[in-house]
């Protein structure tokens, strides 16, 4: 199944990036491929994206419903395809990231394969991907955790499920950094 | 026509302009004489229409049918030849490509690396109707192509979504054929993808692009378009105007340009002209523009022409949302010639073997003279319940939800008709007909399920009768289809046995070559089969590069 999981840090509280989080309508746009997103209700939601599929670019629905609001540092999440036979789901979570954590848990260094590196360097160099710093560790620094998997179906799942591997980790990366930097932007102009 | 500027930005002997079969078989070609060469390319990938197609390449008595032990002979190839073509061939053109194809195909074997194999079970076009015609072995397809070996060339060389990634020709055939996607090995074709293992038309190409820029390091430069031919005061060819990061690009060519830049699908006004017809959509990416047909010219060149009628043009339709390249993508249809399926125009008939396109293209065009239009430019793919639940609609497997705004869905034959603003009398007369005759195996209107070939692409391998079933299980579904175009197109440059663009006062144009679809099709004539645009590319690329390279 093409799965993927992403960290980054910032310098920035918890409950701030978890406020920002928790509200749809506030990074919806930054996920890649987003189209339109309609909310039913607290739980569940509507999304519309359009995703690469081998050559092919596919306009593809999903129902989303949130299994879990973990306030101030998890949210859960499973999803179904619409038009399209997938299903998987995915989650974020936020933690302080002292010096203690992150001693005591490094950060966990994707194992990516030839393809994969070289879509993400792809990714990086054409998609235009937000740059930014990552803030390391320390007292005031948060981390956020986006992880993503999503299983083909149908008879042609095991190719779909090849032709989505590489992609999946630069949508997690683009989507958890480009949240990041949006909310050190804010932050940056409160304090100036 | 661009003036000579005072300093060239790159010189070489042979410019290739265009990346596909024709472009990259000149270069090597003129390579491997010693010349020095150049690639100049349109789109940010290698690789051209061929990178994007079947990649099969109809060679009569080819080397590895014979390895197989399947009989031919070349008198036989230039008699299917020679039926194709339907007397509008140039006898001298078609004559120079038949004694030279299996020479230049050998060489590409032999120097350049490509691993040649012959598609077993796969009918000529026309067989066993036409002289010379054959059962098995005259496409030419290559074996699994190992992508990783492109090195930083690996993602800008074309894959193409109109074939199933990693299968080869017999597998497809072995899991049921083209109807019967339910059924193939995906773990298999993934496990394919996963590796980069190509095959078709993305693997043949990726096999030249690595003899040729890899292997050769011939430089060859994406997105640099051509926009004009530098010629001398003598008319001579000496060089192009590309462009290359918005800024001019000169490139001296001390020997020779080969225009390779396919043909015109996507100038909508060289379509509708050329190949007369209201409509004009193309399947593949949008570079191919007509250039060859406004840069020649410019020079002098001559255009010539075969009859549009009976080339490659299909049905096909647009799924909502679906792209390649940023551009809405047209899939051609087959799902009309499988079982359950059939085709109706405006007034609610059939009007053709919906299986087999060399019989239904010329009626696509038909012109209807009292009425002044085109019946049959505007038609709906037709199919049953029986169809929804044994095949695709594109990828679109059985069972799962159809796209919005595509598909027009009704419970009965006579509620889709109305639907359809069609004669809901004539439709269900239409397909009790139809349905009778299937349920007998046959179709004595337009001889539907008569021709192998289209048995072996098109049908279900696995059913009784390949390619004939009733439409009797509701819901009923009809698609608008639309025409489509695969880039073999009626008009090109006129060009002489060496592959030299032709002046419109009779005389080659020194320096500038066409190949590949940018040369008109006089070695091919009127008709088409499948694999000899890609025959044809390798011949004259091949015959263009040796020639170019040995100018003095």
């Amino acid at each position: 199944m093409p799965e993927a999981e992403y960290s980054t840090t910032a310098r920035l509280p918890v409950p701030v990036i978890w406020s920002y989080v928790r509200e749809m309508d506030n990074w919806a746009r930054f996920l890649r491929g987003y189209q339109s997103h309609e909310k039913h209700g607290e739980r569940d939601s509507l999304w519309v994206l359009k995703g690469d599929v081998g050559m092919v670019t596919r306009t593809v629905k999903f129902r989303v419903h949130v299994d879990e609001w973990g306030e101030p540092s998890r949210v859960c999440f499973t999803l179904k395809g619409v038009n399209e036979p997938m299903e998987g789901g995915g989650e974020f979570r936020l933690e302080p990231w002292t010096d203690a954590s992150a001693a005591a848990t490094p950060v966990p260094k994707p194992e990516l394969g030839w393809f994969a590196r070289l879509v993400r360097w792809l990714y990086r160099l054409f998609a235009g991907r937000t740059e930014r710093a990552d803030a390391g560790s320390g007292a005031d620094v948060s981390r956020l955790t986006f992880s993503l998997r999503v299983k083909p179906g149908g008879p042609m799942g095991p190719m779909v499920d090849a032709l989505m591997k590489p992609l999946m980790l630069p949508v997690a990366e683009e989507l958890a950094d480009r949240i990041m930097a949006e909310l050190e932007k804010q932050h940056a102009k409160q304090t100036t | 026509m661009a003036g000579a500027p005072a300093r060239w930005d790159l010189e070489a002997d042979v410019v290739s302009i265009g990346s596909g079969l024709g472009g990259l078989c000149a270069a090597i070609g003129a390579h491997d004489l010693g010349a020095s060469c150049v690639v100049l390319e349109k789109a940010g990938k290698l690789g051209g229409l061929s990178g994007f197609g079947g990649g099969e390449v109809f060679v009569p008595a080819n080397d590895a049918m014979k390895a197989l032990g399947l009989e031919d002979t070349l008198e036989e190839g230039r008699r299917y030849y020679e039926f194709i073509a339907a007397g509008y061939a140039s006898e001298p053109h078609q004559k120079k490509l038949l004694d030279t194809m299996h020479e230049a195909v050998r060489y590409f074997g032999a120097k350049a690396g490509l691993r040649w194999k012959a598609c077993q079970g796969l009918p000529d076009y026309y067989y066993p109707l036409a002289p010379g015609s054959k059962a098995s072995g005259r496409y030419l397809s290559v074996e699994l192509f190992d992508g990783k070996s492109l090195g930083e060339w690996q993602h800008r060389t074309w894959l193409t979504p109109i074939m199933p990634p990693g299968a080869l020709h017999e597998e497809m055939y072995a899991w049921g054929g083209l109807a019967k996607v339910t059924t193939w090995d995906y773990e298999l074709l993934g496990k394919r993808i996963a590796e980069d293992l190509r095959s078709f038309g993305p693997g043949m190409m990726a096999a030249f692009v690595k003899a040729a820029v890899i292997d050769r390091e011939i430089p060859a430069f994406v997105e640099t378009p051509v926009r004009a031919l530098v010629a001398d005061a003598s008319g001579a060819v000496i060089g192009v105007r590309a462009e290359r990061g918005g800024r001019d690009f000169f490139v001296r060519a001390r020997k020779g340009v080969v225009l390779a830049v396919g043909g015109y699908d996507h100038n909508k006004e060289m379509a509708c002209m050329f190949e007369e017809m209201p409509d004009w959509n193309g399947v593949f990416p949008a570079y191919l523009d007509g250039d060859h047909l406004v840069m020649g010219p410019e020079l002098g060149a001559a255009i010539a022409s075969v009859p549009p009628t009976n080339l490659a043009l299909f049905y096909g339709y647009q799924i909502p949302g679906e792209e390649v390249e940023g551009r809405p993508f047209w899939r051609s249809s087959w799902e009309g010639g499988v079982p359950h399926a059939i085709w109706v125009n405006k007034t609610g008939e059939r009007f053709c073997d919906e299986s087999f396109y060399k019989e239904y293209q010329p009626k696509l065009r038909l012109w209807d003279g009292k009425k002044q239009e085109q019946p049959n430019t505007d038609v709906f793919l037709i199919f049953d319940g029986n169809y929804r639940e044994r095949y695709p609609l594109g990828s679109f497997m059985p069972g799962q939800e159809l796209p919005e705004g595509m598909v027009i869905v009704a419970n009965t034959p006579r509620e889709l008709a109305q639907r359809l603003e069609i004669d809901p009398d004539r439709f269900e007369k239409t397909l009790a007909r139809f349905n009778a005759n299937a349920e007998q195996g046959e179709d004595p209107d337009f001889g539907r399920g008569s021709m192998p070939w289209a048995i072996r692409l098109v049908g279900d391998l696995d059913y009784k009768n390949p390619l004939l079933g009733p439409l009797n299980k509701p819901p009923y579904h009809a698609v608008r289809l639309r025409p489509v175009s695969v880039g073999i197109n009626s008009h090109g440059l006129k060009w002489d046995l060496d592959a030299r663009v032709l002046h419109v006062r009779g005389h080659p144009i020194p320096g500038l070559y066409a190949v590949g679809n940018s040369a008109a099709l006089l070695d091919i004539g009127g008709g088409y089969q499948s694999g000899t645009s890609n025959s044809r590319a390798i011949t004259w690329g091949w015959v263009a590069g040796r020639h170019a390279a040995s100018r003095a």
